[in-house]
């Protein structure tokens, strides 16, 4: 259990960090919280030769609204920063409700949002509601930036679209239409350090009558080797008058389309289960708080 | 005679260790550090079952700063806590029979070393067939065996027979069958192995320090694989960090250490990686069972049929032990007057099973508690009514011969039924919610040692001078129970003077007299009779001088409150130091000694010249009860299980020091919630571990806790030290059956397997609306 | 592996160590500073016992590279009573309620519980569990460590009044 050796870089400024990126290429590795990426070293999984340290890089981090212009996220953001934040839970309660929920108190301390995204697991807390809030990344290197939606960001399993010298350096987060509301859930054995066995976002806006559907977004965690963006949900729900009825169809639309696997913590059965029912109580429970608002 | 009235027992005191521990200053074995110290790996193999064709460690022995390789060449002779099964070696002989099972073992200046040098080892092996179900296993022992001299892969089994259950049964109304099966459950105590050992090569002296709860019986051991007298070894306890059972043998890491030290003449220290104790494991045995009970026509319980499978593991460990309580067990806490167990313990080529928390009892107990609730129910009656007209009573004899000199079990039932309404709520709150009750009783130590000998089981010094004070010496085990707190308050109060006097030595067979060690919840019972006697010679000294200070007669005093008092002319006092004082500059320093020794059950009754089965096994001289009502809701969408409230009463005799029985309770309570819902070790088809690490096999954590409320019932039993019983094993026996027995009131459907996870509680509900 | 000097500010004292970028925060405390009041329980951040504060917020010891804590102010267990060595009103309030058994989670436990009062001085019992759901207890149960957290806050509420 212990680290094999490896080269140690801590840039202080971000173009000096993309130097180093390119410089190094696939010899290092980013260390931003480092909760999953030392425990995978210390497991053997990874063997980089070096790693950057992009803590020092300010940045990188923290969070900026701007009423109605969205949210600017830092990649090495803590993801205690995020969930103690006012303007997550009032404007993007669903990616509040995720970072709390992520790990323990000790691991919300250390972990960055660009740390849980980057990692790409199929369980992570956090892609699903960003991706159902419409996040896009951006994504620098020496030679310049790019943008993606998220969802084209995490391309698999652990896999994500970053080129060689690339660094995943901010979110951006729309401002929410009005009457938008959006909700996260998740379902493990117990209620705490769990990784989930399913998890699910929905961000929804309704019409000025404040009952019918006019965008609606749904994305499955877990069930899936990349958050599934649901295609069928908003197919059903857009332009519909929201009732009880329709949210059970949608509920099972979702676990039509879910792709889950059997693994340690659930067969794929109970996986497709638990996307209905989860659905369904996600979904009534946006439609009640996109209501209020 | 001895009456109830304490001042030191019965008292809730803080920890005499706690300070200690709060402030980070309590010193484990793996916080040591020793001049030269050398650190130890151990190379765990990759197979779960294949001959070793061949071993090189040249490489690592080339890497610098390794200072040492062993094999199981250097260490053949076997070990095994029982004594008549030994079969385990420090490091594999020819074969492995467990994926992770050490067959090497290496000491380097740094630990970072010792891991690089293991990846050096090459070790080649030849696959062979992998066992991992004990009826498998059973079946294929023709072709291949686990062990060689053990022909059908059983490592013993047994049949006990007490009446004639057959015609009891056939004459009985209301008689029910069924299956259960228990799972594979690791201790997940939070401190893992640590060994340190220091061999003096100069005075053939060994020392070492463990985390381990069975001091004696580790110096057995290490005499054995040593091949060294006990007299040249010492065996030193620091704080331990829990153990519930999985300590209560040797572990390779003590042999290592040992072997490495003496080949490297340094210090070296062996501790494991949180995925080398679950691979080492020593465990709860899975059972597969088969409980018949069969009631009259009044509810009277006429007699039990038991069949057990016990899924043993690679090697013996304390497998017979367990396998022959399991029998014991049926036999309490209600009165069976017919009775037939049959059992087998099954080797399989998983990591062994041992001793855990409330060993042997858990597994029966779930089969008999949830049986007896059906029971209930077709009958027409509460379980709480069944369950009363059963219960045992003070003076009970079982038809295995187990004597219940005290019990206050009928009152457990009471108090739970009571405090926490059951009556009203069972049955009757919506689909999804329930209540369960159960019951169940742990020994309070045993009436034999494993190797068979008749000296006493503990031995308490006490030595009192004007230098020390009051200090106690036991070889017991502190692992976080709190046992030199109680034997602190239980000297303390014999002596007059404040448990804060007290200072206590154990956990060291040189400093501190003999004692078994920390398990079948023995310590509190055997240590009290120890400490009464020794401090009992104390006082019977101080009284003779103190009478001559005071001008009285010494039958006439009383000690109390550091003062000896006329009992006559409590005018007439002195205090409890200038007595000391005098006694230590007349005649030196003053020691009393005492033993225990259980009252011992004979194998055979001579009276009636039958033999009683199972002799060994189950006797105790006092037995403690429990009694919980758990109330759960189940969520019938996602299956999920949420344990809301337990409601718990126990009869611990008299209470030394209350905060620690509630401690006692509460964790017991936890420790179980997670085996009935949540804990399970996986292994994969070619028997590795999926889960060895703490993210996977899943312990409570502290947002599964749900509104505790437990009572001590008022409780002494006249025959024991203080009126004292066990009170942290016989609180794990009612919850799993508690909560199964909920989750039935709460949806209808009842798990006979264990854990009772959100996907087999939502499979059984889907069938249940398919019917 | 080439040495090169930290400074780490470890319970109000400024040390010098020398570590090579491998070593993790848990065993230059354990081995370099000499103070084993920090737990290792499981190597693999999912036990809660190598917690420690760098500047004031709860981490895994043993997931953190000691040579990223160049200049951080670092709280261990041993930090926490005060210069006379009287307990924090934390470790004072554990001990009176039982909440300590075999000691082994105790040291992260209360750090835990020293970050959540920190932040929030007068918690829900519903906090309080969030707050220390990272921390693994296998002996107590849980519930008399909450029991002393909640009693903790009231202590020092109270001191800070006085």
């Amino acid at each position: 259990m212990y680290l094999d050796e490896f080269e140690y870089y801590a840039p202080k400024t971000a173009d000096e960090t993309f130097e180093l990126a390119g410089r190094l290429g696939s010899q290092a590795k980013v260390l931003a919280g480092g909760t999953d990426l030392i425990l995978n070293m210390k497991q053997s999984l990874l063997k980089p030769q070096c790693l950057i340290d992009i803590n020092g890089v300010k940045e990188f981090q923290g969070l900026i609204y701007e009423a109605g212009k969205g949210a600017v996220i830092g990649a090495a953001t803590k993801i205690s920063e995020l969930e103690h934040s006012a303007v997550l839970r009032d404007k993007y309660f669903a990616l509040h409700q995720a970072a709390r929920e992520l790990g323990s108190t000790q691991v919300r301390a250390m972990a960055t949002i660009g740390g849980n995204i980057c990692n790409a697991s199929p369980a992570a807390e956090t892609s699903s509601p960003l991706v159902a809030l419409g996040t896009k990344v951006v994504i620098n290197s020496a030679a310049g930036e790019r943008e993606l939606p998220l969802e084209d960001f995490i391309i698999g399993n652990r896999k994500t679209a970053l080129e060689q010298g690339e660094l995943l350096v901010k979110f951006l987060l729309p401002e929410p239409a009005p009457q938008t509301a959006s909700c996260y859930t998740n379902i493990g054995l117990r209620n705490a350090m769990e990784i989930d066995a399913v998890n699910m976002a929905v961000n929804l806006t309704l019409e000025a009558d404040n009952r019918t559907v006019k965008v609606l977004r749904l994305v499955m965690g877990s069930v899936a080797p990349r958050p599934l963006v649901s295609v069928e949900v908003p197919a059903l729900l857009v332009g519909q008058a929201l009732n009880s009825n329709l949210i059970e169809k949608a509920a099972a639309a979702a676990a039509g389309e879910a792709q889950p696997i059997s693994d340690i913590r659930a067969t794929a059965e109970y996986r497709r289960e638990a996307v209905f029912v989860l659905s369904r109580r996600v979904l009534q429970e946006a439609f009640n708080a996109a209501q209020e608002v | 005679m001895e009456g109830k009235k304490f001042s030191q027992v019965g008292r809730s005191v803080t920890r005499i260790d706690g300070p200690a521990k709060v402030k980070g200053e309590a010193i484990y074995t793996d916080d040591m550090v020793m001049a030269r110290m050398a650190h130890g790996k151990i190379k765990r193999s990759t197979y779960a079952h294949a001959f070793i064709k061949n071993i090189d460690y040249s490489k690592a022995l080339a890497l610098p700063g390794v200072l040492a390789v062993i094999t199981g060449e250097d260490a053949p002779n076997k070990w095994g806590i029982v004594p008549q099964t030994a079969n385990e070696v420090t490091l594999a002989v020819d074969k492995v029979r467990f994926h992770g099972e050490g067959v090497a073992a290496v000491a380097a200046i740094d630990e970072e070393t010792a891991e690089e040098a293991l990846d050096l080892i090459e070790v080649e092996y030849e696959p062979l067939p992998v066992l991992l179900d004990p009826f498998e296993s059973m079946k294929r022992a023709g072709e291949i065996l686990i062990h060689e001299n053990e022909p059908d892969n059983v490592l013993h089994q047994g049949e006990q027979l007490f009446g004639d259950p057959d015609q009891a049964f056939a004459g009985c109304k209301y008689v029910l069958e069924k299956k259960f099966y228990t799972s594979y459950v690791n201790h997940a105590f939070l401190e893992p192995h640590s060994s340190l050992a220091h061999y003096d090569p100069q005075n053939g002296q060994l020392q070492l320090w463990s985390s381990n709860q069975v001091p004696h019986y580790l110096h057995r051991q290490l005499s054995i694989v040593m091949d060294m007298p006990m007299n040249k070894i010492r065996v030193i306890l620091p704080a331990v960090g829990g153990g519930f059972g999985g300590k209560g043998e040797a572990s390779s890491s003590d042999f290592c250490a040992a072997l490495l030290s003496r080949k490297t003449g340094r210090p070296v220290r062996v501790t494991y990686d949180r995925n080398e104790v679950f691979v080492t494991n020593k465990g709860r045995h899975p059972c597969h069972m088969k409980m018949k009970i069969g009631l009259d026509q009044n509810g009277y319980i006429q007699a039990v049929d038991f069949d057990n499978t016990l899924d043993g593991g690679a090697y013996a460990g304390w497998g017979m032990v367990v396998m022959f309580y399991t029998t014991s067990m049926i036999h309490l806490p209600y009165k069976v007057p017919n009775a037939r167990a049959r059992v087998r313990r099954v080797y399989t080529n998983k990591p062994t099973c041992g001793a855990m928390r409330g060993l042997g009892g858990v597994q029966p107990r779930y089969a008999m508690e949830c049986l007896l609730d059906e029971l209930a129910e077709m009958m027409g009656v509460s379980a709480y009514e069944l369950k009363m007209k059963n219960a045992v009573e003070s003076g009970y004899r079982s038809v295995s011969n187990l004597h219940v000199p005290h019990t206050e079990y009928k009152k457990c039932l009471q108090t739970v039924v009571e405090n926490s309404g059951y009556l009203e709520k069972h049955g009757k709150q919506p689909f999804g919610k329930g209540i369960g009750l159960a019951g169940g009783y742990y020994i309070s130590g045993t009436a034999y040692t494993l190797y068979l000998s008749y000296k006493p089981h503990t031995t308490v010094l006490i030595r009192v001078d004007t230098e020390g004070g009051v200090t106690v010496h036991c070889a017991a085990a502190d692992i976080g129970q709190g046992c030199n707190t109680v034997m602190a308050q239980m000297a303390a109060e014999v002596l007059g003077v404040n448990y804060e006097d007290v200072h206590v030595v154990s956990g060291d067979t040189e400093l501190g007299t003999f004692d078994l060690g920390s398990f079948a919840s023995r310590v509190t019972y055997a240590s009290g009779v120890a400490i009464k006697e020794a401090a009992r010679q104390i006082n019977d000294k101080l009284f003779e001088v103190a009478a001559g200070m005071l001008s009285c007669r010494a039958e006439q005093l009383e000690v109390r409150d550091r003062r000896f008092y006329s009992v006559f002319e409590p005018k007439k006092n002195i205090e409890w130091e200038k007595v000391v004082d005098v006694y230590t500059n007349t005649v030196g320093t003053l020691t009393g000694i005492g033993h225990f020794s259980p009252p011992r059950l004979k194998g055979i009754d001579l009276t009636r010249g039958e033999r009683v089965q199972g002799a060994n096994i189950g006797h105790s001289p006092t037995f403690g009860f429990s009694a919980q009502a758990i109330e759960v809701d189940v969520d019938v969408e996602t299956g999920k299980v949420r344990v809301t409230k337990v409601t718990e009463a126990g009869d611990c005799g008299q209470a030394v020091n209350p905060m620690s029985v509630e401690g006692q309770v509460e964790g017991s309570i936890m420790f179980t919630l997670g085996q009935a819902l949540y804990e399970e070790m996986h292994l994969d088809k070619d028997g590795r571990m999926m889960n060895a690490c703490l993210h996977h096999y899943k312990v409570p954590t502290v947002m599964e806790l749900p509104e505790m409320d437990t009572t001590i019932v008022d409780s002494y039993d006249p025959t024991a030290p203080f009126g004292v019983k066990e009170s942290g094993e016989g609180p794990v026996q009612p919850t799993i059956p508690a909560i199964a027995n909920a989750v039935y009131d709460a949806i209808g459907v009842r798990f006979t397997e264990l854990p009772i996870t959100p996907e087999k509680v939502l499979k059984a509900l889907k069938e249940k609306q398919g019917k | 592996m080439k040495q090169q000097l930290i400074q780490l500010e470890i319970n109000n004292q400024l040390y010098e160590i020398p570590v090579t970028p491998r070593d993790l925060l848990v065993d230059v405390i354990r081995k370099k500073v000499g103070i084993t009041g920090t737990k290792k329980g499981c190597g693999e951040g999912d036990c809660g016992a190598c917690t420690v504060l760098m500047d004031g917020a709860p981490v895994l010891s043993c997931l953190t590279l000691a040579i990223t804590c160049q200049g951080r102010k670092i709280i261990t267990i041993e930090g926490l009573a005060d210069e006379q060595g009287a307990l924090h009103p934390i470790q004072q309030s554990f001990l009176d309620h039982g909440a300590v058994q075999c000691g082994f989670c105790t040291p992260g436990m209360i750090l835990t519980t020293k970050a959540l009062l920190d932040k929030n001085p007068h918690p829900d019992q519903t906090s309080i569990k969030r707050g220390i759901a990272g921390n693994i207890c296998r002996c107590t149960g849980y519930k008399k460590i909450v029991e002393a957290i909640g009693a903790a806050a009231d202590r020092i509420a109270t001191r800070e009044v006085k």
